[in-house]
């Protein structure tokens, strides 16, 4: 039996794959080290297996969850859930009986009638760690059972919901700012801090925000801030703080997006923790949320 | 404290199917090349996931079981929508942008082809195998076929692509080095 037939395709795949015992793999690496036929084979499969990696690597983006069938099915699983938190909320934080109107609230949810739930002078705290963790796209809760004083009384379901956005004073990620279906979608690049170049470069954003304002067209600008870029929208560092706060302020379709990648290294190489502007948002990488607009269609300028 | 240790155990659980998310939604991205359809899958998937949670015995092999349920919520997809969606069909992106131009991309839009144009028994196990790196037995179980199917469909794929990729890929090379050789001279 000569070579090329006791190595078969899928024996030489699974070598590929690392997936033969050593001992096996090793006399395999022997034979196909000698014989530059089956090294070719071995070779053009490894480019392959490269190749379908490399083209995963990066992905586009999800498009922004609203009301997809799942989304709708958490919301009515934890909606009974919400209820009675509600409900727990308000007697745990002024202990006295129920409000009418809670109750109504309550049972319009389709949770069981607020007066089934016992009151009880426990307090419910959720860690702060918790708090201050990454907010994810949907709300997530966890139900417990409540261990009560009284023999007679029965548990109460509590369900804690994390906020939606992170704590005042931490910049939002980029995933956090919804983008409708507009028209024009523009990415604004910018890497560098030449004070001149930047002062044209908000004049000519100021510019264009106006222009699709005044011609009542429906606009997406994206400013993707990265390198020495940053300067222009760390607290110690811009000079133009007020004017992009005023741009902010009056358009609510532009978004300022600072590397994260750039934050990390300023803090890695300068030991310099940038503070950023309020309003800018976070995107993990400037060069990824560059490419991943692009592949939305999204038209690229760099200043 | 009971009840905070319970909440610190369960929330390091959801922690970790939400890291998976990225995972999942890449391999499901690549099975369907359609963003929105990826998301909801892996959406459904997690779900799924976390109601289950607790049928989940060793820890260790909570990847194959994530991605097991992801390949049952594809598998139910097209099982629904049959008469709606051939999966043939998908519509794979390779619209053209700026990006697309440089030399990476366009290699990465004819591989993202050649992937889309496979069954979509030999694209899920090619992909699982070379993206996720799961071995030949726990993509067995994920898919729940045996494993001599796993080797054979990602034979074929592997032959497939080749021919779909390699040539042109060489001829590209080959168009490179000429160019190199003029410039030399």
């Amino acid at each position: 039996m000569n070579k090329e037939t006791r190595f078969s395709d899928e024996f030489l795949n699974a070598f590929v794959d690392n997936q033969l015992d050593p001992q096996e793999k090793g006399r395999a690496y022997a034979e196909i080290s000698q014989d530059e036929r089956l090294n070719r084979r071995v070779c053009e499969l490894r480019k392959l297996h490269d190749l379908v990696q490399l083209a995963y690597r990066d992905v586009p983006a999800p498009p922004a969850r609203t009301n997809t069938p799942a989304a709708r099915r958490n919301r009515l699983g934890f909606g009974a859930a919400a209820a009675v938190v509600l409900a727990v909320g308000i007697v745990l934080g002024i202990q006295v009986k129920l409000p009418v109107a809670v109750q109504q609230q309550a049972t319009n949810n389709g949770a069981p009638a607020a007066s089934t739930v016992p009151a009880t002078s426990a307090a419910v705290r959720v860690p702060s760690q918790h708090r201050a963790g990454r907010a994810p796209a949907a709300s997530r809760s966890v139900a417990a059972v409540l261990p009560t004083a009284g023999p007679a009384v029965p548990p109460v379901a509590v369900a804690i919901e994390e906020p939606k956005l992170p704590p005042a004073g931490e910049p939002r990620s980029i995933n956090d700012v919804h983008i409708g279906n507009v028209r024009n979608k523009v990415l604004i690049h910018i890497a560098h801090d030449d004070p001149l170049r930047l002062a044209q470069a908000l004049e000519e954003i100021e510019g264009l925000m106006r222009y699709y304002r005044d011609t009542r067209q429906s606009a997406h600008v994206e400013v993707v801030i990265n390198g020495r870029g940053l300067e222009l929208v760390r607290v110690d560092t811009s000079v133009h703080a007020a004017q992009i706060a005023r741009l902010q302020m009056e358009y609510d379709n532009l978004t300022f997006a600072a590397c994260q990648n750039t934050i990390d290294r300023l803090k890695r190489e300068q030991g310099i923790t940038a503070r950023l502007l309020p309003g800018v948002v976070v995107t993990d990488s400037g060069m990824a949320e560059i490419m991943r607009r692009q592949h939305q269609g999204w038209t690229y300028l760099q200043v | 404290m009971d009840i905070f240790d319970f909440f610190l155990r369960s929330r390091e659980a959801q922690r970790a199917l939400t890291e998976a998310r990225s995972r999942l939604y890449r391999v499901a991205y690549s099975w369907c090349h359609n963003a929105a359809l990826a998301d909801d899958l892996v959406q459904d998937a997690l779900t799924k996931a976390l109601r289950k949670s607790s049928q989940l015995r060793d820890p260790k092999a909570r990847d194959a079981w994530l991605f097991s349920i992801l390949a049952n919520c594809y598998r139910d997809h097209f099982r629904k929508r049959r008469d709606m969606d051939d999966i043939d069909e998908l519509e794979i992106s390779l619209e053209e942008t700026p990006e697309s131009e440089s030399g990476r991309s366009e290699i990465i839009d004819k591989v993202r082809a050649a992937i889309g144009r496979l069954s979509q028994g030999q694209r899920q196990v090619v992909t699982l195998v070379d993206i996720e790196g799961f071995s030949y037995v726990e993509v067995a179980q994920i898919l729940d076929v045996p494993i001599g199917t796993v080797m054979s469909r990602l034979c074929r794929a592997r032959a497939a692509m080749k021919d779909m990729l390699l040539p042109e890929l060489q001829q590209n090379a080959a168009a490179t080095n000429r160019g190199m050789l003029r410039r030399v001279k």
